[in-house]
């Protein structure tokens, strides 16, 4: 299952493009603007918890507190157990 | 980036409950702290031990069973074995046992054993079912599953040897469990929510213990991470999403975003519950033999029995 979805939120200021790809399969490009953008607000648009979900940006983890560049990849590692 | 509360370093964890950030080395050495505080605090091992983990090949039982042997080569007086139950659900069992065996395929002086539902009771999960439907039986696979699970675990594990049976359960599971069981009116279940079988005794009857009891599904899966032991297959069980288990999940994951702390209120109030009713005499957990297997049961036939008549899958006289 490889679905690309497309997530955006227009304000102004410098655009962000993050991708972000879960270990079940999903996949979204999620586009953001403002200089000061956080894993939680990435997770918060794609309507995920961050209860639910280990990140991993460039083979380490990172926290829902820390800050997103453009160009960006994020692996989401769900917490939820499948039995 | 944030930064690690005691070291500087880039943080991997943020703890909603005391506000502390935690770099890998840091997360490791809290996870292990609350881990051993549980164990020690329950008294759940003693000196010598032959300790089998009850194991599915998920995150949560590879970290367990990573945990115990690694605190076991401290204890050269405890014996680790691993017991798998293969329910037979296709699409999903086979690919966490890939997962069980290439990590147990690091261990060669650890001791397992795979046992199936369709060896033992001569039918898969996914044919009990198909056998429930024909037979007019009320849709339940989980309640189907959690029965044969729980009798062969006991039997297994003391077939093994096994002085206590070691179980991956974790905060999530067990506030969820009590929420289900509040909502039933279930007191009876909510006693046996404890972190250790304390009360339970019966000359079958393999003690259980809940290591994982106070720490969070999300501590459980960046162990698994950090460890590199996070299963390769990332599959769920097709039964699962029918279960209220699902639902209860998603909406205390929510709550705790808008209201952190809240799991481990819940699991302060399991506490009190259980107290509450070893006060009040409620907690004993009164064992019989069962008139069919001779296995533990809190009745006179025990569920497992019961099923497998209802299914057809046992035949006994009518006296």
């Amino acid at each position: 299952m490889n679905i690309l979805n497309f997530v955006s939120l227009k304000v102004v200021g410098t655009e962000v493009i993050v991708r972000v790809r879960i270990i079940d399969g999903r996949e979204f490009r999620v586009e953001c603007e403002g200089n000061e953008v956080k894993v939680k607000d990435i997770l918060k648009k794609l309507r995920l918890s961050s209860e639910e979900y280990v990140i991993v940006k460039s083979g380490n983890v990172i926290t829902e507190e820390d800050y997103v560049s453009d160009g960006d990849e994020l692996i989401l590692y769900p917490v939820v157990s499948g039995g | 980036m944030v930064k690690c509360s005691y070291c500087g370093k880039p943080a991997v964890y943020i703890s909603r409950a005391n506000g502390k950030a935690y770099c890998a080395k840091h997360f490791i050495e809290y996870f292990d702290r609350k881990v051993r505080r549980t164990i020690r605090r329950y008294g759940m091992f003693s000196k010598k031990e032959h300790i089998v983990v009850a194991v599915s090949g998920g995150k949560d039982s590879l970290s367990l069973l990573h945990y115990l042997i690694k605190l076991a080569r401290k204890v050269p007086t405890w014996r680790i074995s691993a017991l798998l139950i293969d329910e037979g659900i296709r699409g999903y069992r086979e690919y966490t046992i890939k997962d069980f065996m290439n990590f147990i395929s690091e261990y060669k002086d650890v001791d397992y054993r795979i046992i199936s539902f369709k060896e033992e009771f001569g039918a898969t999960l996914d044919e009990i079912i198909r056998i429930g439907k024909k037979r007019g039986l009320p849709y339940l696979p989980c309640s189907y599953c959690g029965v044969f699970r729980r009798y062969l675990l006991n039997k297994v594990a003391r077939e093994m040897g096994a002085t206590v049976l070691a179980t991956a359960h974790n905060l999530d599971d067990i506030i969820q469990t009590y929420l289900m069981n509040i909502i039933k009116n279930s007191w009876d279940k909510i006693a046996r929510l404890s972190p250790t079988t304390g009360s339970a005794r019966h000359p079958k009857f393999v003690r259980k213990v809940k290591p994982f009891f106070e720490v969070l599904e999300k501590e459980t899966t960046l162990y698994a991470i950090l460890n590199n032991i996070y299963p390769k297959h990332f599959v769920e069980c097709p039964y699962a999403p029918t279960n209220i288990r699902w639902a209860i999940r998603k909406y205390l994951n929510e709550l705790e975003e808008r209201m952190p702390g809240t799991k481990y209120g819940l699991l302060q109030s399991l506490l009190t519950s259980l107290d509450l009713l070893k006060k009040s005499g409620r907690e004993v957990i009164e064992l019989n033999t069962c008139k069919i297997c001779g296995e533990p049961s809190s009745h006179d036939v025990c569920r497992a029995c019961m099923f497998r008549i209802e299914l057809g899958l046992l035949r006994v006289a009518n006296n």
